[in-house]
């Protein structure tokens, strides 16, 4: 068999791993993208198409929101294919004070970082967006959050990778990464070895699987996200939907109950509008290794908290519902970057609910680091 | 205590219903779930007589089959849900929405048996109002007595198209013509002379390339087609109609089968993706059965049979007429069989047998 070398080995068919290719190619790199399954056969093939900035902690995570932000502009006329962005801003239902005491202090965190997010008593907030419900306490709304598809997203990035001279090896899994001499210098698959200058592992949460025979140990495990579809609707939500307790699960877990089910499951409101008029309705946020099954105690919070925050939608078709795994990381933020005393390894994974938001912004990164 | 059933059967059609009776005749606590307002599945709209010996029936109209096989279950206390929709298998649990609230039952045994529905085809004018299915003109005809329209233009010659074209006569429409893209006529030669000898013309090789009206169907444009189903040039047509039925053949109704995680085969001549189901109906899933179109596209003699033979083995699993089953099962079996013969059952047969085989594979797989 021949030898294959390329500078740059992609682990990874999604957002990352696509977005690492794109950027990779486009600097003129010669790049092999390996992915086990089909482009967004994964994550991001089972998520919403967030891209929201006033989630993301003041500091480095909310600095790379933003930086991510201002690359999606561009990529739309980059990529030449339809990815449905849709710069249609964001809110943060609030139900009650406690929630609002904790926006309130992350809103003027995001201001002092150049995030401008405005809060809305329940009437305003309702003028805005009027499927919330009235007993509500009102909601924050940030302009500058979007909405993409992601399954779109990983096709444009790996359609635009291709045409910048990317070899892209759907359906090859790799089975292990060659070290010479403490160095990555490649990867086995069935097809045979591929020679690289670089390894970038951007599987999600199947890299740390592939990193620990080197004796790395990641931090990212799967949590799992199930989630709603509805029937084509005509235009119901107008933003991107979260609601506080998404933020209370993901930044102060301890604030919450463990007993009841809404907080065991880690539900937290996410709702999108997709371009085909379906409703995403999500999610759970659970620790459930690496089953991708939904359960019917998740789809049942996700619903009843649903109904609560958005009254109307309780009389619109459920068509079905999925479930994704979002690679944890237990500080919330994900791991980018030279893997520490293994050269030739480069780690993009561990984005959990961000991929889709922080994909260009981690790929621009790995690819600038890589020239 | 009282969402507690030893089989939940998702569809009160032939085979939902069949099924339940032979469940609960041996002592099985039996819940049949159905979203329609009425059960029967479409035995309620076919009027005509049904084929076979005595035990199939023969000589019996649909509707009449229908209601004995409903008053058998309600004397055998099986309980029907109307108007309830099973939306999802989880593990021992099925997931139903009734009356607008979520309800979990615990179910020891599911049998899914929920149908087909009918395949649609585009061409343009296909949204029109008085385009439509030939299942939905016999509901109207046959179960609400209202006539579609007074002209009509049936596409496909099986026998659904065959014979609901025969009822728009009875009921008093004029055909104007039953197209068939194919060369030859796709059901039996008894439906299609009765039409015939009615002076309908039946006209292969032709299909329908548009529909025309304002707010309405007003016509279609007919093209001849050559052998590779492209339009013969010149070979166009107009009719003025008022309503086309479109007969186009049924897809097995899968969805919960596929949530629930069964193993799948593709057979064409079934209709589709079907679930493998072994010789006692049971899919690769333990404990879940399925039975009627949703195994394949056939009639509702076989469906009634499927069912029979599912409610017999899920019960026989839980011990309820466990002595005998063995030998009412082949005798379930046996009556397929014939049921499954001649030209057009044979080829059934051959694609049931072909799930069979490679559910065995499927299983040694397993182990």
């Amino acid at each position: 068999m021949n030898k294959q070398t390329f500078d740059i080995a992609v682990i990874g068919g999604g957002v990352i791993g696509t977005a690492v290719a794109y950027y990779a190619a486009k600097a003129g790199r010669s790049v092999v993208l390996l992915e086990k399954d089909h482009i967004a056969a994964g994550t991001s093939g089972a998520c919403d198409g967030f891209i929201i900035m006033q989630s993301k902690n003041p500091g480095p995570h909310l600095e790379l929101a933003m930086e991510s932000a201002a690359l999606y502009r561009d990529l739309v006329a980059e990529l030449d294919y339809d990815i449905e962005y849709q710069p249609k801003g964001g809110m943060i239902i609030i139900e009650n004070d406690t929630q609002a005491a904790l926006m309130q202090s992350h809103v003027a965190k995001q201001a002092a970082s150049g995030l401008k997010v405005d809060i809305l008593p329940i009437d305003e907030a309702r003028r805005r967006e009027l499927a919330l419900a009235p007993d509500l306490w009102g909601a924050t709304y940030c302009a500058a959050d979007a909405q993409v598809n992601p399954v779109r997203l990983a096709q444009g990035f790996s359609r635009a990778a291709r045409r910048h001279g990317a070899d892209l090896r759907p359906g090859t899994a790799v089975t292990g990464l060659i070290a010479d001499r403490g160095r990555v210098c490649g990867v086995t698959t069935a097809a045979g070895d591929i020679y690289c200058q670089y390894v970038v592992a951007a599987a999600g949460i199947w890299t740390p699987g592939l990193v620990r025979p080197l004796g790395l140990d990641l931090p990212i495990k799967p949590r799992r996200g199930q989630i709603l579809v509805t029937e084509p609707l005509p235009p119901t939500i107008r933003h991107v939907l979260l609601c506080a307790c998404y933020l209370v699960a993901k930044y102060r877990p301890q604030d919450l109950d463990p007993i009841e089910r809404h907080n065991r499951l880690g539900v937290g409101l996410a709702v999108e509008q997709t371009a085909d008029g379906g409703l995403l309705i999500g999610s759970t946020r659970e620790f459930a290794g690496f089953d991708r099954a939904t359960t019917l105690a998740g789809l049942e919070a996700v619903a009843a908290h649903a109904r609560r925050l958005l009254p109307a939608l309780a009389s619109v078709n459920i068509i079905r519902s999925f479930a994704g795994l979002r690679p944890y990381t237990p500080d919330g933020l994900p791991v980018i970057g030279p893997a520490a005393d293994i050269p030739g390894l480069i780690i993009a994974a561990g984005h959990e609910g961000d991929g889709i938001a922080l994909s260009p912004v981690t790929g621009r990164r790995i690819a600038d680091l890589l020239k | 205590m009282t969402n507690n059933y030893d089989i939940v059967i998702a569809g009160a059609g032939p085979a939902g219903l069949a099924a339940a009776v032979e469940a609960a005749r041996r002592g099985a606590r039996t819940l049949v779930v159905d979203e329609n307002t009425k059960p029967g599945g479409q035995l309620f709209k076919q009027i005509h007589k049904f084929f076979g010996s005595h035990e199939h029936k023969a000589g019996v109209r649909g509707f009449a089959i229908g209601e004995k096989l409903l008053a058998e279950a309600a004397e055998l206390g099986v309980e029907v849900w109307l108007n309830s929709v099973v939306w999802g298998l989880f593990a021992n649990k099925v997931a139903v929405v009734r009356g607008g609230e979520q309800i979990t039952l615990a179910a020891k045994k599911i049998i899914l048996a929920t149908g087909a529905s009918e395949n649609a085809v585009a061409f343009p004018g296909a949204a029109l109002p008085g385009v439509m299915g030939a299942g939905a003109i016999q509901t109207m005809i046959n179960v609400h007595r209202v006539l579609p329209g007074k002209r009509v233009v049936m596409l496909g010659s099986g026998n659904v198209g065959l014979i609901v074209a025969y009822q728009l006569l009875q009921a008093g429409a004029e055909v104007v013509a039953l197209v068939e893209a194919a060369s030859a006529i796709g059901g039996y030669g008894v439906h299609a002379a009765k039409i015939r000898r009615a002076g309908v013309p039946i006209l292969v090789g032709t299909t329908i390339a548009r529909a025309f009206g304002r707010g309405q169907v007003e016509g279609v444009v007919l093209a001849k087609l050559d052998e590779s189903f492209q339009p013969v040039p010149g070979g166009e047509t107009t009719l003025a109609i008022d309503t086309v039925g479109i007969a186009v053949g049924l897809t097995p109704l899968t969805e919960l089968a596929w949530m629930a995680g069964c193993q799948f085969v593709f057979s064409p001549r079934l209709g589709g993706h079907v679930p493998l189901h072994d010789a006692d109906m049971e899919t690769t899933l333990s404990g879940v059965y399925v039975a009627g179109d949703i195994t394949g596209v056939e009639e509702a003699s076989t469906a009634m049979e499927e069912g029979r033979l599912a409610g017999i083995a899920a019960a026989a699993a839980l011990g309820y007429g466990a002595a005998a089953a063995e030998a009412d099962k082949a005798a379930v079996r046996s009556r397929m069989d014939v049921l499954r013969s001649g030209p057009f059952g044979l080829g059934r047969r051959t694609a049931k047998a072909e799930i069979l085989a490679q559910r065995k594979e499927a299983a040694s797989c397993r182990e």
